[in-house]
């Protein structure tokens, strides 16, 4: 698919091929790859996590808070960028975690749980930093922001990490097999609870990673950071193909569907269409992906 | 058995849903091109046409103003004949960023950028440096003094400053204290923080001389509508006899309206119990209220002036001439004695008359 939006819009769009054009697509894609990797494990195990991108912002706050020069505890100690990549990971990690219990141990459906997470998260942010953006970062932070090639291949490692793991590992198969129909696993002896919670601690984990590369690229922490990426992460996860019912997805299935927004959003750029044009036709691809999604799911339960 | 039958089904069930899929949308969006190229005369004019290329990158297009300064800029770079390229972040930093470099690979001669703040646009800045290509800034500043910029704004705390002034001559004759109410912007936004401290220097000044201004409420809007009526509302709950309300901005307006109508208390000038209401930037809203009399005064940034000031900067720095960092817009107060005069100025007028 990516491939052929590729071809095609390469005919009608000057620029596409050029280098720094293609580089400015991987700078794109990569964080979002990440992002869009936490969402298909939620998504494979049935569920939705609606506040990754509020848990991008909130890592991007905390990380960001630690190490500015206007003040952080940290501020100008030589390991001060390690530490950020390090806080970052955790803070998305630990909210992944509560998400993860809320839905699996108290049962609450994965769709209000993470929406009022979205909500707390955004206003915790908002609130600490006054909706001020946090700057000042250190040099040695804002370097990797400046490397798309060292952002693509620490992209590519995660990837390459969460394709082991779904193929090769005990949790991933079990991880299919509660997205296929919980009671079932649950008979078959799976640990259906862990199993949920921990799909949702890695996609934390993950938006938490991600967080680092937003926060370098833009070299400053923002409590709104990613405010309107949820529909694109959703968007190259369901058009990936995963299943928006659970149970089915795949890493180079995200791994397309991400290139292929990226691409879109690019070309769409490029073509000079109005914001306006540009989110209709966002819209419509995703609407599109996601009824074929359920017209593939009732097929495939008849 | 679950765990190894799942990865061979879904590989098989997917395989002719890639293919509908990608024909449908490759389809969809040769459509969605076909029309971008018509409206746009052409995407490709950045690589073929001998015109000047402006890319104009806005954070948003969600208030009048940005509206009435965007026409303006593309109007500018008309009569230059100029081609434009038009990118809204609607409010994304990050999505700002990748527009600008978007740009800047497509080798457009100049940006003209609205940022989100004075810090997120650091990076922004530093590609087009690093490009060499010129950007100015539109209406707001940048805070980081090591990248080579030119930004365009109006001189907000003069003119906040002046529009309090003309506010606190015109309370006078009212009880003292004369309590007040100030409804502050988003405060990472520079002009924010300069016109409440222009406003605050009047009040300051004014009490010197025994004006007796009492500031008993400021509002944090975030410049947010909502949260702004929210705050008037629970301001006039807490202090029901306000005489003065200052808002940083126009498109605040219609929120306390609406809360001044739910209490009673929105009536014109010369009429009994009218609040003394000062705004700043002269929007249709504003020049609509100073014509019905509801409001007393506004401070009118001049977009008309700032839009050719940052199309005109864009030439000289192109043309190799040194231009100072920042081209201040004196703007002006307008009441209700002066309306008529510099009406033809005001933009939010000038929408009104379209």
């Amino acid at each position: 698919m990516c491939v052929t939006l590729f071809v095609v819009s390469a005919g009608v769009t000057p620029g596409l091929m050029s280098r720094g054009n293609l580089v400015n697509v991987l700078s794109v894609a990569a964080p979002l790859l990440i992002v869009a990797l936490g969402q298909m494990l939620v998504m494979i195990s049935g569920g939705i996590d609606l506040s990754i991108t509020a848990t991008l912002a909130m890592a991007s706050v905390c990380g960001s808070w630690l190490i500015s020069d206007d003040g952080g505890w940290l501020a100008g100690a030589p390991w001060a960028a390690l530490a950020a990549c390090f806080i970052m990971p955790v803070v998305g990690a630990c909210i992944g975690l509560g998400n993860g219990v809320c839905v699996a141990y108290l049962r609450m459906p994965p769709f209000i749980a993470t929406l009022t997470s979205m909500m707390f998260l955004y206003g915790i942010a908002n609130w600490a930093t006054h909706s001020k953006n946090i700057g000042s970062l250190p040099e040695s932070f804002i370097w990797l922001g400046t490397r798309p090639f060292a952002i693509a291949a620490l992209a590519l490692v995660l990837a390459a990490a969460a394709a082991f793991f779904l193929a090769s590992t005990k949790y991933g198969r079990w991880l299919y097999a509660l997205g296929q129909r919980e009671q079932t696993a649950l008979v078959s002896g799976v640990p259906v609870r862990v199993v949920q919670c921990g799909a949702y601690f890695l996609a934390g984990f993950m938006a938490g990673t991600a967080a680092i590369i937003y926060t370098a690229q833009l070299e400053t922490g923002s409590p709104v950071l990613g405010k309107n990426l949820l529909l694109d992460v959703i968007g190259a996860v369901v058009i990936g193909g995963t299943s928006l019912f659970g149970g089915k997805g795949k890493v180079s299935w995200t791994l397309g569907g991400v290139l292929f927004i990226a691409l879109l959003d690019n070309v769409l750029n490029l073509q000079n269409l109005s914001h306006f044009a540009v989110g209709m036709c966002k819209g419509v691809m995703i609407l599109f992906a996601a009824l074929l999604d359920s017209l593939r799911h009732r097929w495939s339960v008849e | 058995m679950i765990m190894t039958k799942a990865p061979s089904a879904i590989g098989l069930a997917q395989s002719p849903f890639t293919v509908l899929s990608s024909c449908l949308c490759s389809l969809l969006l040769g459509i969605f091109c076909g029309c971008g190229g018509m409206n746009a005369g052409g995407g490709g004019a950045a690589a073929t046409s001998s015109k000047p290329v402006i890319g104009v990158a806005f954070e948003t297009l969600q208030t009048e103003f940005w509206v009435a300064g965007f026409a303006a800029i593309k109007a500018e770079c008309a009569r230059r004949g100029y081609d434009v390229v038009e990118v809204i972040a609607d409010g994304d930093a990050n999505r700002q960023l990748q527009q600008v470099k978007n740009l800047i690979t497509r080798g457009v001669d100049g940006i003209i950028l609205v940022p989100k703040d004075t810090k997120t646009c650091g990076p922004m800045i530093r590609a087009a440096n690093e490009a060499n290509i010129p950007i100015v800034l539109f209406n707001r500043p940048a805070s980081i003094p090591a990248l080579k910029t030119v930004a365009v704004v109006a001189d907000n705390f003069t003119l906040s400053k002046q529009t309090g002034e003309y506010l606190i001559q015109q309370a006078k004759s009212l009880v003292k204290p004369v309590k007040t109410m100030v409804l502050l912007g988003d405060l990472a936004d520079s002009n924010a923080i300069q016109r409440r401290d222009g406003f605050e220097e009047a009040v300051k000044e004014a009490n010197k001389s025994g004006a007796e201004i009492e500031i008993v409420a400021r509002i944090p809007t975030e410049w947010n509508q909502e949260k702004a009526q929210a705050g008037v509302v629970n301001a006039l709950q807490a202090t029901p006899d306000i005489q003065l309300i200052f808002t940083s901005s126009d498109f605040l307006l219609p929120s306390i309206v609406s809360a001044l109508q739910a209490a009673g208390k929105y009536h014109p000038a010369g009429k009994p119990g009218h609040l003394l209401l000062g705004g700043f930037d002269g929007d249709a809203t504003a020049y609509q209220m100073l014509k019905d009399g509801y409001l007393d005064a506004t401070g009118v940034q001049d977009v008309y002036f700032e839009a050719q000031q940052c199309v005109q900067a864009i030439a000289d720095l192109r043309a190799g001439k040194k231009v100072d960092g920042i081209i201040p817009d004196p703007g002006f107060v307008i009441q209700q004695q002066n309306l008529d005069e510099r009406k033809a100025q005001m933009w939010g007028a000038q929408i009104t008359a379209k």
